[in-house]
């Protein structure tokens, strides 16, 4: 099946960082993870995919089209959630949704009504009044009001509790089965993919080191194992022995 | 229009709309009347400020707009600011006149020399504080600092007028003064029309290469 997004070669350099030939992609109802431990180049993939830093070489495909010559249209089919900044504090939700209402063909009033009242929130307040969770549900709501296909969220989990995380995988995993979506969303807590991904991007210093579904992706890395491993490897083993095997070679050095 | 709306109701700092109807100052009986524009200028430069600390950029960027037409918000809306109030200034001007307020000790009066000159000075303010906040997307107090030595001058300029006995009519309501300053009023007028589309161009160029 035609992927709703295909990453391809994506190069991007900074002084001290770089992001060297990224590439993979996500099929349609699917959601992927993107893990790497802070400053790996999540963020900095996901901006360049949505042509926020512009990339020196590569390609972005979303939806068959290519998406930095079809930006508007792609992105009129997406729903994008940046976890931990905070848009316009003072002002309240119901303004930033009437605004934001405008800008997309497709915006579905009852349906954002649905997802209001099923996060509970409360249109009359500011931004800023929101908890972590319910800010990441706020955003949520906007992104699915205009029925996107596919959703991009940076970080949506990180600094919430336990409870308010395992209740936002579980609405991903809702809004997959329901809603004809698919999720990239990058994360460092590789508890969360456990529960929820169905495919796993794994970057290490801006290169990607695996990309597969979690199960290809799990037996890849079986080399990691030990004689006292009996089973299968968690996600945060094999993210903690990548990342301890190199600063050993560090050590090394 | 829907990009417009978005500076408006979301990037506006209110202060900057408050300093859009500081137009109705040309009718204080001694006031420098081109301090006006320094609040038309102003008001892009705390909204700029507003929209970098409330991360309007960003919020931008995920709505299907591009960085073109993010610049082209901006632009918009501080076309918007300026124009409204030399607009708004316009009855208040007129109300001076009816009143036969003396004239203005302190400057120019709010003749139609001053909106040239006005017009002047916001195409002038407009070209440097955009094209170097968008060198960065972030440094508005530089960019500022850049486009307030030109204004200024300007408004010094346009001040000084007044003063100097061979441009007296600049200074006048006189109907055949009125028509010598018809040429200042299109100048301006010019000025505005054509630095301002090209500060956009250059900005959007530059944003388009800037990383959030």
């Amino acid at each position: 099946m035609d992927s709703v997004l295909s990453v391809q070669g994506i190069h991007k350099h900074y002084s001290g960082f770089a992001l060297e030939d990224v590439t993979f992609s996500l099929a349609p109802n699917r959601i992927m993870g993107l893990i790497g431990k802070n400053g790996a180049g999540k963020s900095t993939t996901l901006k360049s995919i949505l042509n926020m830093v512009a990339p020196e070489k590569g390609s972005v495909t979303m939806f068959q089209k290519n998406f930095y010559k079809h930006e508007k249209e792609c992105k009129q089919r997406i729903g994008v959630v940046f976890g931990g900044i905070d848009f316009y504090p003072l002002k309240r939700l119901s303004t930033i949704a009437a605004v934001t209402q405008r800008f997309y063909a497709n915006w579905d009033q009852e349906q954002y009504q649905r997802y209001i009242k099923r996060f509970a929130l409360d249109e009359g307040k500011q931004y800023k009044e929101l908890s972590n969770g319910m800010k990441v549900k706020f955003l949520l709501a906007l992104a699915l009001s205009h029925h996107a296909e596919l959703l991009i969220l940076d970080e949506p989990t990180s600094g919430l509790d336990p409870v308010s995380r395992e209740e936002l995988l579980h609405i991903f995993r809702q809004i997959v089965k329901g809603e004809n979506c698919s999720i990239l969303f990058s994360t460092h807590i590789t508890s969360d993919l456990d529960r929820c991904t169905d495919d796993i991007t794994y970057i290490q210093n801006g290169r990607v080191l695996q990309s597969a579904d979690k199960e290809t992706f799990l037996r890849s890395f079986e080399h990691l194992k030990t004689p006292e491993d009996l089973g299968q490897l968690t996600l945060g083993e094999i993210m903690l022995r990548t990342e301890r095997g190199e600063w050993d070679d560090d050590a090394a050095v | 229009m829907t990009l417009l709306y978005k500076e408006i109701r979301l990037a506006a700092h209110p202060t900057s709309i408050v300093f859009t109807f500081l137009g109705c100052l040309v009718l204080v009986p001694a006031y420098p009347c081109s301090v006006i524009f320094m609040f038309g200028c102003l008001a892009p430069y705390l909204t700029f400020l507003n929209a970098r600390e409330t991360n309007d950029s960003w919020y931008t960027a995920v709505l299907p707009v591009t960085k073109r037409e993010s610049v082209q918000g901006k632009c918009l809306l501080t076309v918007f600011f300026q124009v409204f109030q030399l607009l708004f200034s316009v009855p208040f001007a007129v109300l001076r006149n009816l009143l036969n307020v003396a004239n203005n000790p302190v400057g120019l009066d709010a003749t139609i020399a001053w909106y040239g000159f006005g017009l002047m000075v916001y195409a002038v303010f407009d070209v440097v504080f955009f094209t170097t906040f968008y060198k960065s997307g972030y440094r508005v107090g530089k960019a500022f600092i850049l486009a307030a030595l030109p204004m200024a001058i300007l408004m010094a300029a346009a001040e000084s007028t007044a003063h100097i006995p061979a441009l007296a009519w600049m200074d006048s309501s006189q109907s055949e003064c009125l028509l010598m300053q018809l040429p200042i009023l299109l100048l301006g007028i010019t000025c505005y029309g054509v630095l301002v589309p090209i500060a956009y161009r250059i900005s959007a160029k530059r944003f388009e290469a800037v990383d959030l």
